[in-house]
């Protein structure tokens, strides 16, 4: 059965039927060798737990130099070396310590009140609904500018546009994103359209810098010299991607299984599990599907022999739906204890905007348990058709006040 | 690297004025090409986004205005550099 099956098609993803082809893969070929087509090369897939874990943490054998999304599979990666999420340590240490000081959960604090405001008017429109359909997934795509838009500073007026390019970058197989001229061009103009936008914002930042993260970017230090301006601004457009394409992937998943298999009030019934149950949706949804490395070395994985140079992919959906770890991992339980999910990945690259995107869940969470009662489908969820983001693009919802 | 090794879409057509000239020359610099033409494309030229951050500034700094950053990120090419230059210069 495999000889058809391609890890790589957008469509397997927006069919859902993904995690099915996971599992078959985890029990029967956990170290899978995905065959080149005629654009672009094989690679290898890891889905088990502890093979994810191990790919994304050892990083003397697996590079991320080389390209760390399927979209770059077969190209340089322009950034390597000089983006954080495409440096392999030491180096990458050096750069990531003045951007994780100014994320770290005492530097957050000093934000949320603000981003409980911003959770707080996301969620207008759903109070408004009284009982007609509302599309959940419209409203949780204004939450991450909402709640990181002050952080990175980047103006209210802006966000519609950011948020926009920043699907053409990370869900450009999705026809609803893709533009009429193909994949390449959607990808390409979303990439210079942020870059453009950061490069302006930079030039601003360097005349009169602020508190906000690209102000952090352009007055560091790394290696005893400023960062040059092209990292400055691959770094700003990383943190953007990984804040706003992934965070409404976490509420539309969850809700959307919730009120399909009836459990949204036995979570709403129990507001002590609220930490374990955000935690438990990053698990659930994890938006990010995939990361790619490359081994720097041969190396056995599992029964597979991997010459040099090879691309492997560690599918966190998959790792974190393993049954090894997770009971019945199927199922959401929001009190599930331990969770050593993957979601935020794993070792020295672990998501440097993990306390934010907690804490933006935990409001955002807290709040609709505490305002609504229940939940109806009002029509079928439709999932983005992308091979990196799972995530849905229509949720229309009946809710309960 | 001699601009004829690259898969250009356009034909050389040569600087014809000073504020194209030092464009492609400060082109020639970073992306290590000769000659430049006025209309080739910085990307296919070998350019990518991080280093049209880095060229951008360099341009600031050379001409003391500033281009507007979509310039050379959505229109790529000397000629088109040069004309937002020289509007940006008239109206200073």
């Amino acid at each position: 059965m495999n000889d058809l099956l391609d890890l790589a098609d957008p469509d397997l993803y927006a069919s859902g039927r993904a995690h099915a082809v996971f599992h078959d893969l985890r029990e029967t070929d956990p170290v899978h060798w995905q065959p080149p087509t005629p654009d672009r090369p094989g690679f290898w897939s890891v889905t088990k737990y502890a093979d994810v874990n191990r790919v994304l943490s050892d990083y003397e054998t697996f590079t991320s130099e080389r390209g760390t999304l399927l979209n770059l599979l077969g190209r340089p990666d322009p950034a390597a070396g000089r983006q954080l999420a495409a440096t392999d340590p030491p180096r990458h240490d050096h750069m990531r310590a003045p951007v994780q000081q100014a994320l770290n959960a005492r530097a957050v604090d000093l934000h949320m009140s603000a981003v409980d405001e911003a959770v707080n008017a996301v969620l207008e429109p759903v109070r408004r609904s009284a009982g007609s359909v509302v599309d959940l997934a419209a409203v949780f795509r204004e939450l991450p500018l909402a709640a990181v838009g002050p952080l990175l500073g980047v103006p209210e007026s802006d966000r519609a546009r950011l948020t926009q390019f920043a699907e053409m970058c990370a869900a450009e197989d999705d026809p609803d994103v893709r533009l009429p001229d193909g994949v390449t061009a959607t990808l390409r103009r979303g990439h210079r359209e942020l870059f453009a936008y950061f490069a302006d914002l930079v030039r601003q930042r360097m005349r009169q810098p602020g508190d906000d993260l690209v102000s952090v970017l352009v007055t560091m230090r790394f290696e005893g010299a400023p960062l040059p301006a092209g990292a400055i601004v691959a770094n700003a457009y990383s943190l953007l991607l990984g804040a706003t394409v992934t965070l409404p992937g976490v509420p539309g998943a969850v809700l959307a299984h919730l009120a399909a298999t009836g459990s949204y009030r036995a979570w709403a019934q129990r507001p002590d599990l609220l930490d374990s149950g955000v935690e438990e949706a990053l698990r659930f949804a994890t938006p990010g599907m995939h990361f790619v490395r490359h081994t720097r070395r041969p190396v056995r994985l599992g029964r597979q022999e991997i010459d040099a140079g090879q691309p492997v992919v560690a599918w966190l959906s998959a790792a974190n739906r393993d049954p090894a770890v997770f009971d019945a991992p199927d199922r959401f339980h929001p009190g599930r204890r331990p969770n050593r999910h993957l979601a935020f990945g794993s070792g020295r690259h672990y998501c440097i905007g993990s306390h934010i995107a907690r804490r933006t869940l935990r409001l955002l969470f807290g709040r609709l348990l505490a305002e609504v009662s229940d939940l109806e489908l009002a029509g079928p969820p439709v999932r983005v058709r992308s091979a990196f983001l799972s995530g849905l693009k229509h949720l229309p919802m009946v809710v309960v006040a | 690297m001699n601009r004829q090794a690259l898969d250009l879409s356009t034909e050389y057509v040569a600087p014809r004025d000073p504020v194209e000239q030092q464009l492609a020359e400060l082109w020639t610099a970073r992306l290590e090409v000769a000659p430049i033409g006025v209309h080739d494309d910085f990307f296919e030229l070998g350019g990518d986004s991080l280093l049209a951050a880095e060229l951008q500034l360099a341009i600031d700094q050379l001409f003391g205005v500033e281009v507007p950053t979509w310039t050379l990120f959505l229109t790529p090419t000397v000629a088109e550099l040069a004309a937002t230059i020289v509007a940006e210069l008239a109206s200073a």
